[in-house]
């Protein structure tokens, strides 16, 4: 296993992983650049400083896993993956290209790492589920995370999953929520009511913080705590910003789909500190 | 008519599987009582999960376990697999090839009964025949879908097996194997027309075919218990033999085993062909028998498809 970053480090990590997502993109033609960097430090966080996995053998059995529920925001996984040496970051400009290893949502077939292929939203907690279940089952001390955004917290089955897993008492359950107030067609309140967030998980009977999404102390320090929770799973909302990380696309929903044009791109490099 | 339990023959077997197969996992959405799960959860109660009313949740929840190496097989009301939960069946566990088993209860009209639409369900072997990967079986009788759970228990990938109502005709001899992916000839008075049918229904396919010939009409009765894989060059040979082809199912007509027929007619041995299913019309409560006879199952609508076919035959060769 290789030793945790520290939070000078996954920052700088962070930086990279949004480059490589606004690269991938642009390179690419195609993508979500707003979702990938919403999720973009909650992601480096897990994979540079807390998953138990081994990139050399992505089946590992005892590997932690992840399940990307909000599947569009794939960049950033990707290209975590691909630092952390699952494959070569080379394939990152194939995404979503015919052929390719990166599909436009994962696929635990073709991409060496994605432990759940995802998209289609509101899954990602069933899933997740199962496989802290499984554990349970087979014996196994694995923890199981789950990025969902929280425009899919309107999808019905998130509700049927939350309710089962409080009855089968899932300690080894940590659901992130990427909390950025913004679904595709606009603003959630605006869409469908999420609120009040915290209190609806809290009356589902998980254990609950909130947090700043993007400070990676707080990061950190809510994962250990969830995961010190033995009979409950528990549910972190990370509080974030849709876009983050880049100037003109922090906050424009513009940017849930959309191509940087090459002045974009680099002003969006100048704004990631390129010179990494 | 002797009776037996399709849902207590997949239980019996599931648990008698479990005590050899540490992987195997029963997942209920409220529905232990409908497939008899009390004495699965007393033996395996850590491999026992009900998640409650909530079928997407039970596709997807055994999706993950089985992305984790485990045998899943997740038991309730077969439209509330295919249908409410349709979308998690075919992306996360086909889409994965993932290892997850489906069973579905009330298939067909004459399992669902007396419940009325809401709980007959004739489309579900249509949904997902066109869903890559899954295969597909609809066991005749109890003792079949016993040797069935067996059989997919031991395949990789997705599958569903199709079971009835609980009082379910009992259609062969205990000892009679189970061989996925193959047709089964169970009657050849002779080569005039071929009758494909499978499920429930066998019994009046072979009475149609018992009263066909004392009409002078020789049929050939032939079981496709396996609607995917199809075994669609065995069918082709026989539709070779017999020139012309009906199929008897409790199941609409467009989608399964009438539907499945006609590609393999169409691409490989062009044949006349009636189907006898479901009318692309809802059903209603009644009595399992009386129900198949009012809608277009009985014995003498099977005979008079024959008929028809034979018919077509003989008019396109003179």
């Amino acid at each position: 296993m290789m030793l945790s970053q520290t939070v000078k480090e996954l920052e700088k990590t962070a930086r990279q992983i949004r480059r490589d997502i606004i690269t991938m993109i642009y390179q690419a033609g195609d993508g979500h650049p707003g979702p990938s960097l919403s999720c973009a430090d909650l992601v480096t966080a897990l994979y540079f400083a807390v998953m138990n996995v081994e990139p050399a053998d992505p089946h590992w059995p005892r590997r932690d896993r992840l399940i990307l529920s909000k599947g569009h925001a794939c960049p950033a996984v990707y290209a975590a993956l691909a630092r952390k040496g699952y494959f070569d970051a080379a394939e990152l400009p194939r995404l979503r290209s015919l052929g390719s290893i990166l599909q436009g949502h994962p696929d635990m077939l073709k991409t060496p790492g994605i432990d759940f292929s995802s998209g289609s939203l509101g899954n990602g907690i069933s899933a997740g589920l199962g496989m802290a279940l499984a554990a349970r089952i087979s014996g196994l001390d694995y923890h199981t995370y789950v990025i969902c955004g929280d425009g899919e917290l309107q999808e019905g089955i998130v509700w049927e999953a939350a309710m089962a897993a409080k009855r089968y008492q899932v300690g080894n359950l940590t659901v992130l929520v990427d909390y950025n107030g913004v679904q595709s067609g606009g603003r959630i309140e605006e869409i469908s009511g999420l609120e009040p967030l915290v209190p609806k998980w809290e009356a589902f009977g998980w254990h609950c913080q909130e947090i700043d999404g993007h400070d990676f102390t707080e990061i950190l320090t809510a994962i250990a705590e969830a995961k010190a929770v033995p009979d409950r799973p528990s549910v972190i909302a990370a509080r974030t910003v849709k876009g983050k990380g880049v100037s003109f696309i922090e906050n424009n929903n513009a940017w849930h789909k959309r191509v940087p044009t090459r002045e974009e791109w680099e002003q969006a490099m100048k704004e990631l500190g390129a010179e990494d | 008519m002797q009776y037996s339990s399709t849902r207590e023959a997949f239980i019996n077997s599931l648990t008698e599987l479990a005590g050899r197969n540490r992987k195997i996992v029963l997942v209920c959405a409220d529905s232990a009582k409908v497939i008899r799960a009390d004495g699965f959860a007393d033996r395996f109660p850590e491999r026992f999960i009900d998640v409650g009313i909530a079928e997407q949740n039970a596709v997807a929840c055994a999706s993950g376990m089985a992305s984790c190496g485990l045998v899943p097989f997740v038991a309730t009301y077969a439209g509330f697999i295919t249908m409410r939960a349709c979308e998690q069946v075919r992306t996360f566990a086909a889409y994965p090839n993932l290892n997850v088993k489906m069973v579905g209860a009330n298939g067909g009209i004459g399992a669902g009964e007396r419940e009325g639409v809401t709980h007959q369900f004739f489309e579900d072997l249509g949904i997902l025949r066109t869903i890559p990967g899954v295969t597909i079986v609809v066991p005749a009788d109890a003792s079949q879908v016993g040797k069935a759970v067996e059989v997919i228990a031991d395949i990789p990938g997705p599958a569903y097996i199709r079971i009835g109502s609980g009082r379910d005709p009992v259609v062969f001899d205990e000892d009679l194997p189970f061989e996925l992916g193959k047709i089964r000839i169970l009657k050849a008075y002779g080569e005039d027309v071929a009758v494909f049918v499978n499920g429930h229904a066998i019994p009046r396919a072979l009475a149609a075919a018992e009263g066909l010939k004392a009409l002078g009409i020789k049929a050939m009765v032939v079981e496709v218990h396996t609607l995917k894989p199809l075994d669609s060059e065995a069918i082709a040979d026989v539709l070779k033999l017999t020139g012309a082809a009906v199929t008897v199912e409790d199941h609409n007509i467009i989608g399964g085993l009438g539907s499945a027929v006609a590609e393999v007619i169409a691409e490989r041995a062009p044949v006349p062909l009636s189907r006898i299913g479901i009318e692309d019309r809802f059903p209603e409560s009644g009595d399992a028998e009386q129900l198949m006879d009012a809608y277009g199952l009985s014995v003498d609508d099977i005979m008079d498809a024959c008929r028809r076919a034979v018919g077509r035959k003989e008019r396109r060769s003179s």
